[in-house]
């Protein structure tokens, strides 16, 4: 008691010690800030015993998208991943003068910075950590580096990575304040307030509404589109997905698996070689063009049993597919007839012309009535439009899944082949995520 | 590191334009770390003509956690405790209220204003801000007495 003459000095003393403790309080969370890619079985295992609502959830998602990131819990996570999302998904597109353009555009909102009034000797020091990394990006992609080690590396030192999230929390606070009507009716406090109180401070875990504002104000300029898994204990037999990026069908996708008050990276099976990254960009934008991502895999399955059907294919349709297909010729070694020629290591490529439509069902010579389990699936095929999301599932490319995905060995053996609908493999999993 | 130029900037600016009333300088010209503010007292509050030396301490996390604020002369204020730490409670510089755009030249234009208009119901001296609510005029006349004892330039 360092005042005895105060009645109430223990109390005092106790509440002020309380009140340090309570406001130097930090979570004391275990883990590296971004963790390694690891298997998603891991959740799964997480929620084997729990509710089978999350039991059921989990492994399907084990299966649509076997890897995860988890990031650390301490306020920031949700931060991170997009952040970390953004520069994983630049770097995987090996391409130097998109780092760049990104590079430029990233730098040129500050002007944004300004026009909300923050202080250029204030915010510096953010932007300079976020060109850093933009320059060990290049780097990276220079010494031909193959996995993003280098990544993993800038965002676990501590202030790298709070710089970063710092500086993207300033472009989304400045990007709200300036497009107030965007969001202050999804707002109880005054935007500006929310903004100072919820979107600038250190470790303030982002909400929906501040998810969607970096998502509109500095993911979306880059092409990339941001999909949020929920998994949570709503109805239904996979995860919940919701696209924030509608206006970006077309780019890489940056998918974040949310549980209550926690955000990880989730990624569906490996993109093929890095050739072929733009296609497989493509592909997994049509994927996540507000079809949920289960009907990507489901799609897939669909298109294993039409592309069993002789001659369905039409190739006129091909043509039809229009702009968005040409990156895909020049790496299609046959796209004119692929079923037939392509030997089985082509797959990768057959699947677009798969454009599921079944339209005039052709001259089926017998094959279509032995697929009796062929799933309800026709109602729910993307139309036309949407039929590269088929060609490029990159499931078909995972060789390791090929013992839990019934597509390769059948394909293996011929694409006229409609036994693989009886292989007992086949039937699983696929199916399962939309509970019908 | 990032953390040190921020913080020569800052540092550089309150030199040559400090706000009304504060003066800052380093503790020890070789870290930047911690800093020894001089604070005079507002016009027209009990504090008046006393000058407060104030120490301002950034973390090696700076500016992602936020500094600390705490009066070296002893001071009679509901926010500020009552004791040999003087330290001064403001909820900017809690650390999940912080912001790393935030300027320090502004958490001590902050920490000035603060004695012009102390906010008891934020206090960390729980006797004093009663006091200050219930009888200011008692509260003002200790406070005058305690400037002019402790916070009196020799």
């Amino acid at each position: 008691m360092t005042n005895p003459s105060n009645m109430n000095a223990l109390s005092q003393d106790e509440m002020q010690r309380f009140q340090k403790l309570s406001n130097e309080f930090e979570p004391d969370v275990p883990g590296p800030l971004v963790s390694p890619k690891q298997s998603s079985h891991a959740i799964a295992m997480e929620y084997a015993n729990a509710d089978p609502t999350f039991a059921t959830k989990t492994s399907a998602l084990a299966i649509t998208h076997p890897m995860t990131r988890i990031m650390k819990g301490d306020g920031n996570c949700g931060w991170r991943a997009v952040a970390f999302g953004y520069f994983e998904t630049l770097f995987n597109l090996r391409d130097p003068m998109r780092v760049q353009r990104e590079l430029d555009r990233i730098k040129s909102l500050n002007t944004l910075l300004d026009q909300v009034g923050q202080q250029e000797e204030l915010y510096e020091i953010f932007v300079d950590a976020t060109e850093d990394i933009f320059a060990q990006t290049l780097t990276a992609i220079h010494n031909g580096e193959q996995d993003e080690t280098f990544l993993i590396n800038a965002f676990n030192d501590e202030y790298n990575s709070s710089a970063v999230i710092t500086h993207f929390r300033l472009m989304t606070s400045a990007w709200m304040r300036l497009n107030p009507h965007r969001y202050q009716a999804f707002l109880s406090p005054p935007l500006d307030q929310y903004c100072s109180q919820r979107i600038e401070t250190v470790r303030t875990e982002i909400d929906e509404v501040g998810l969607q504002a970096l998502v509109d104000g500095v993911i979306e300029g880059a092409g990339f589109g941001v999909e949020i898994l929920y998994l949570d204990r709503s109805e239904g037999d996979s995860v919940t997905p919701h696209q924030l990026s509608p206006n970006c069908p077309n780019g890489a996708t940056i998918r974040l698996l949310y549980r209550p008050g926690h955000y990880d990276i989730l990624y569906q099976p490996d993109p093929p070689p890095v050739n072929m990254a733009p296609i497989v960009n493509f592909q997994y934008g049509m994927t996540s063009n507000y079809t949920p991502w289960d009907q990507g895999a489901l799609s897939f399955d669909v298109n294993a049993h039409l592309m069993s059907i002789p001659n369905l294919m039409a190739d006129s349709a091909f043509g039809g597919m229009g702009a968005p297909m040409s990156p895909l010729s020049s790496v299609s070694p046959a796209p004119q007839s692929p079923y037939r020629v392509s030997p089985p290591h082509d797959l990768y490529q057959t699947p677009m012309q798969s454009h599921a439509q079944v339209q005039p069902m052709p001259p089926v010579s017998a094959p279509t009535p032995v697929m009796p389990s062929a799933p309800p699936p026709m109602t729910t095929l993307p139309n036309r439009s949407e039929g590269p999301q088929i060609r490029l599932n990159p499931l078909v490319m995972k060789p390791n899944l090929s013992h839990s995905l019934p597509v390769t060995s059948p394909f293996k053996n011929s694409p006229y082949n409609q036994a693989h609908f009886q292989n007992q493999d086949f039937e699983p999993i696929h199916w399962e995520p939309h509970g019908r | 590191m990032g953390s040190q130029k921020r913080i020569a900037k800052e540092l550089a600016e309150l030199t040559s334009s400090p706000p009304e009333g504060i003066m800052v300088e380093l503790a020890d010209e070789a870290n930047l770390f911690e800093w020894k503010v001089y604070m005079e007292g507002p016009e027209g509050s009990p504090y008046e003509n006393g000058e407060f030396l104030v120490k301002l301490s950034l973390p090696t996390g700076y500016p992602f956690k936020p500094p600390t604020v705490s009066f070296a002369t002893k001071i009679y204020h509901p926010n500020i405790t009552n004791d040999e730490k003087g330290s001064m409670c403001l909820g900017m510089l809690r650390a999940d209220e912080w912001k790393p755009s935030s300027k320090l030249s502004a958490v001590l234009e902050f920490a000035r204003q603060l004695l012009a208009e102390p906010m008891p119901d934020d206090a960390v001296e729980g006797r004093i801000a009663e006091q200050y609510k219930n009888d200011k005029k008692r509260y003002e006349e200790i406070a005058r007495e305690w400037t002019h004892k402790h916070a009196t330039p020799a």
